[in-house]
């Protein structure tokens, strides 16, 4: 057998391939951005407009002062659930987590096979109790609600305990040996070694609240408690019909915060939604 | 035995008692504040569910009948719940499809020893970043019949203008594609890491024995990445499967019905009817559906394939 595709190097197809692929995910985005510099007659316009022939800030200034739209509230809010979210999330499944891992008491495995049964039950099934609990808590409209209902994370007790379990046992042993006990093991060993999958954890749950729409839509009504996400869909609804540049200009301004995370922190996020997926395996 | 052995004894196995103990409350500390919010979202909330479903509650009314399996068999009869779940097969079935293979197609383009693969690899996860918001709101307008850059493209082959979102049988396609631009990354970084996994040798060898890259895919990358593609399609089925913002954002479930999807459909009936009982037994369909789903993919992974 000969290679069959002597006169080509292979190197050419895959740059090819991954030019085109690259385009496909690029394009879409670049039209928003260059739509969203143009007036509403020009995007409305056959054949469409690629580039802008007057550049104008009209429709993303509409967007940022319109009264009925609150891009800054929004991007705050969604901040400060996610960062609550995940807060929550790793407060509550590092030390669950290390205590399936590490630690011998009555119905250990039991309990865990039970959580585990759990992952299986989709969370469509508890929105309607919690939405009607949120609602007798008074927790409509407060970060609560965005932040506590999801933060018992089965998923996440699972990830960390796998990884807690590699920790090697004679650093514990050690930190017992100069009288650490088992918030010292916790705090002092097993956490400062699983750092790479805390980190991992946090970055899948904090992009993964950041972007949920469901949830913050049914427990958010007013303009100042919405989210990001809520609120583009708000923007659509109320702007699509008449504004269709202020509308692209929205899903522009609403992706510039994570996509300058992204371009800082790209290869801890590449490898903490990497680590999370793999470790649900 | 002395009795002076038998105390120590004792007292070791007091001391060792106590030990245990002190582990054992230690544990329930450390899983308390977990348990606590477990119980309170997750166990009630799915007790409560299931037990509101055997009831008509709607949200508005005072008086709330305990009326038996009447809801269950309004959702049998109910032909929006029909058209919802084949709406949601079809869509998880094309974007799973579609998910796989261009992840795949990445994975093995961006894991080659060229120059700018970390580029590349970033570059194609940034859409997974966006929100579902800015997702929908983008491809609307591109797919926009008479405005949009598809259509546009397209004219150039000498294609008329097709209608993506409003032609019922385009709609989940449509949709579907969407999906695919805006998720093939993450499953993406699961082939890159399984790839990676592969042993070098194995492709030195084949190539000292003469394999072209094309045999080496389908001979030793393809059958080695099997659990990966397993893995990564059965989660896939089960994270399309609660589609809902395209719908929502992108065509509120139109034209006619023919892009509610089950969530979007348990959305209407709770929280636009506020039929809160009903709901109830649709989300517990779901679930029930979902859960054997899961079901299936815990079967299938845990037939690990060894080489």
């Amino acid at each position: 057998m000969k290679p069959e595709r002597s006169i080509l190097p292979q190197h050419t197809i895959t740059y090819v391939f991954l030019t085109l692929l690259g385009l496909f995910v690029v394009f879409p985005m670049l039209i928003a951005v260059s739509q969203s510099f143009m007036t509403n007659q020009e995007v409305n316009r056959w054949p469409p407009q690629i580039i802008p022939v007057e550049p104008t800030l009209a429709s993303i200034n509409a967007v940022l002062t319109q009264q009925d739209l609150r891009l800054d509230l929004w991007l705050r809010n969604s901040l400060i659930a996610a960062t609550g979210y995940t807060a929550a999330v790793l407060l509550l499944c590092a030390p669950a987590a290390f205590a399936f891992a590490r630690l011998k008491f009555p119905g250990n495995n039991l309990l865990f096979g039970f959580l585990l049964i759990t992952i299986m039950i989709p969370s469509q099934v508890t929105l309607i109790p919690n939405y009607l609990l949120m609602r007798d808590l008074q927790w409509l409209d407060t970060f609560n609600a965005l932040v506590f209902p999801g933060a018992a994370n089965v998923f996440g007790v699972f990830l960390l305990r796998q990884f807690f379990i590699q920790v090697p046992t004679d650093l514990e042993e050690a930190a017992v040996l100069d009288g650490a006990g088992y918030f010292g093991r916790f705090w002092h060993v097993i956490l400062p070694l699983s750092r790479n999958a805390l980190t991992a954890l946090g970055i899948f749950v904090f992009l993964f609240h950041y972007n949920d729409l469901f949830w913050p839509f049914i427990v958010t009504n007013s303009l100042e408690t919405r989210t990001l996400p809520v609120g583009l869909a708000i923007l659509n609804s109320s702007y699509a019909g008449q504004y269709r540049p202020m509308v692209l200009s929205g899903a522009v301004l609403s992706s510039i915060p994570i996509l300058i995370v992204y371009i800082i922190f790209q290869r801890q996020i590449i490898q903490g939604i990497t680590l999370t997926g793999m470790g649900g395996r | 035995m002395s009795a002076n052995q038998r105390a120590r004894l004792t007292a070791a196995s007091r001391f060792s008692i106590s030990l245990k103990t002190r582990e054992i409350l230690a544990a329930y500390t450390f899983l308390a504040p977990f348990m606590v919010f477990f119980m309170i979202f997750v166990v009630r909330a799915v007790v409560e569910a299931v037990r509101m479903s055997f009831y008509d509650w709607h949200i508005l009314r005072p008086s709330r009948p305990y009326i038996g399996i009447e809801n269950y068999i309004e959702l049998i009869n109910d032909n929006v719940w029909w058209i919802a779940l084949q709406n949601t097969i079809v869509f998880t079935a094309l974007t799973v499809v579609g998910t796989t293979i261009v992840a795949l197609a990445a994975a093995v383009a961006v894991t080659r020893p060229i120059r700018g693969q970390n580029f590349f690899r970033v570059l194609l996860y940034t859409p997974s970043l966006l929100s579902v918001g800015a997702v929908g709101l983008i491809w609307v307008w591109l797919l926009n019949t008479q405005f949009g850059i598809v259509n546009y493209g397209l004219s150039f082959i000498g294609a008329r203008p097709v209608n993506w979102l409003g032609d019922p049988g385009l709609v989940i396609p449509s949709l579907s594609l969407t999906s695919i631009w805006w998720g093939f990354g993450f499953p993406m970084l699961i082939f890159i890491a399984g790839l990676q996994g592969i042993p070098e040798q194995l492709y030195e060898a084949a190539r000292i024995d003469g394999g072209s890259s094309t045999d080496l895919f389908w001979h030793i990358t393809l059958p080695l990445l099997r659990p990966t593609i397993l893995f990564v399609t059965v989660t896939g089925v089960i994270s399309h499967f609660q589609v809902y913002g395209q719908p929502f954002i992108m065509t509120n479930g139109g034209p006619g019905r023919s892009s509610y999807s089950l969530i979007f459909y348990l959305y209407q009936i709770a929280w636009t009817a506020f039929r809160m009982g009903y709901g109830a037994a649709v989300a517990v369909c779901i679930a029930v559906i979902m859960a054997a789903l899961t079901s299936v993919q815990f079967l299938v992974l845990s037939r690990r394939i060894e080489y």
